[in-house]
């Protein structure tokens, strides 16, 4: 251990020490953990556990919160989530710098006759991929229709639609891939996403209704339960619009990370 | 209240890879411990009783790893 | 020996969650200022946000509670935890996967700049002015 690496402990011992005792101070003021009396626990949030179930017909309380009580909120979120694929992409955006770059190292890999693609990663990535790929994007998708009645919604069925992608994008020789797409239309869908979000929110409003007001939401005759379907209906609704915009940010982040590093390998 | 326990006792272990991921100097060795903390941190989520952000943990911390792991592939992955 | 445990459990509920909790975020915050690599920055700033989530969900326990989902029609506020905090870091962690993607790429950029992610270095060649 050099003179760098003990500075390093003895300041680290130095904030834990201050830390913890910090925490005990705030510990005197702050509640006890796992009681029924606390302020958290107490006002409004009896009143969205037990009227969720008949609000929304949604039985996972977190997404009748995340996408209806508090879908003002959120609607910003999957914004600010687009603004980071935005983001990443002017930052490292120089296509006329990657294709030279192409073009100049292209000819010097010559392919050889009889060595296709699908060597390279070896039989095991090859098969077992071939094998899960599908059945994330199954259980993606299910996630994404089944949030409102168990765990999920669109923020866990965006990042596992995109993690199929992801998966297909890493693994070297997986012969049936999907093909790369351009990280500028990925960025499109992702705004359509966003988009459709804030239409579920204004089509309310040329009904007579306000923004994000579920229940003036013009398919009155195609879900059943009156109000609360239509609850559930608005919340599908957002709901397909967060997967879209997660989905085609992570994948833009990655493409976007994988074409800068992808010539740089000795 | 025994979940309290448990809770307690997975903290001190987060804390311990925390203090891991600070000295350690392969950047890419930097990485897997930072996938086994976003683990633990899953863990401690259910514990809690977050099932949803549980969820959302396993799969962002995956994707994260992922990210981290392409870009270091174009890094020196020694560093002081 | 069940009583040691038990005084144990009460300190733990009492101040000792906070407490691990508080060091967490401590050594989050000593990570970004003290490490050389840019992207060891980053993993601390992973560390720290985890730190400030389990802050909030702290606030949600309810002993002898069950998850959100309600399993009945008939839903009475002392069944279940509290799901506020847990929809407002579900979002929260989605963002923070956005800005270690936004981080990554200016780190991209600094490479390609500098020719290395170290900051010492980089301040040693007159970057950090």
């Amino acid at each position: 251990m050099d003179r760098r690496a003990k500075k390093k402990l003895a300041g680290l011992i130095l904030i834990i020490l201050l830390a913890a005792a910090g925490g005990m101070k705030a510990g005197s003021f702050l509640p006890v953990i796992g009681s029924h009396q606390t302020p958290a626990n107490t006002y409004l949030s009896g009143y969205y556990i037990e009227n969720a179930m008949e609000h929304t017909h949604a039985a996972n309380i977190v997404t009748a919160v995340l996408a209806d009580y508090r879908g003002f909120d959120t609607l910003f979120e999957t914004c600010v989530l687009f603004l980071s694929g935005i983001a990443t992409l002017m930052v490292l955006f120089s296509k006329a710098k990657v294709k030279d770059r192409r073009a100049k190292e292209e000819p010097e890999e010559p392919v050889l006759p009889g060595e296709d693609e699908r060597g390279r990663g070896g039989s095991i990535l090859d098969t077992s991929f071939r094998i899960i790929v599908p059945i994330v994007m199954i259980y993606g998708i299910y996630v994404l229709f089944h949030g409102e009645l168990s765990l999920g919604g669109g923020f866990q069925a965006g990042a596992l639609i995109a993690s199929a992608y992801l998966m297909d994008r890493i693994a070297p020789g997986f012969e049936t891939r999907m093909g790369e797409i351009k990280e500028e239309n990925m960025l499109i869908v992702a705004g359509l996403g966003t988009f459709l979000y804030a239409f579920t929110g204004i089509l309310p409003m040329l009904f007579g209704g306000k923004f994000l007001e579920y229940e003036k939401l013009p398919f009155g005759n195609l879900v059943k339960g009156g109000a609360a379907g239509l609850h559930g209906a608005g919340i599908l609704m957002i709901e397909i619009g967060v997967t879209i915009c997660v989905m085609s940010v992570i994948m833009t982040i990655l493409e976007v990370v994988l074409e800068r590093t992808e010539f740089d390998d000795d | 209240m025994p979940v309290i326990l448990l809770e307690g006792l997975l903290l001190a272990a987060l804390i311990t890879i925390a203090v891991a991921v600070i000295f350690e100097r392969n950047l890419l060795a930097c990485t897997i411990i930072y996938c086994g903390f976003s683990f633990g941190a899953m863990l401690l989520y259910i514990i809690v009783g977050a099932a949803d952000v549980a969820f959302t943990e396993a799969v962002i911390g995956t994707i994260s790893t992922v990210y981290f792991v392409i870009a270091i592939k174009s890094i020196n992955r020694r560093c002081k | 020996m069940t009583e040691m445990i038990e005084r144990v459990e009460f300190f733990l509920a009492d101040r000792g969650i906070y407490m691990l909790t508080f060091v967490m975020l401590a050594i989050g915050i000593y990570g970004m200022v003290v490490c050389s690599s840019y992207m060891k920055k980053l993993m601390c700033m992973n560390i720290l946000q985890v730190s400030i989530i389990f802050f909030f969900l702290t606030f949600g326990q309810k002993e002898g509670s069950t998850l959100p989902v309600a399993v009945s029609q008939t839903v009475e506020a002392e069944q279940y935890i509290n799901p506020l905090p847990h929809a407002l870091m579900l979002t929260a962690i989605v963002v923070s996967l956005g800005v270690t993607g936004v981080g990554l790429a200016l780190l991209m950029k600094i490479r390609d700049i500098y020719g290395t992610i170290e900051e010492d270095e980089i301040t040693g060649k007159g970057g950090g002015r």
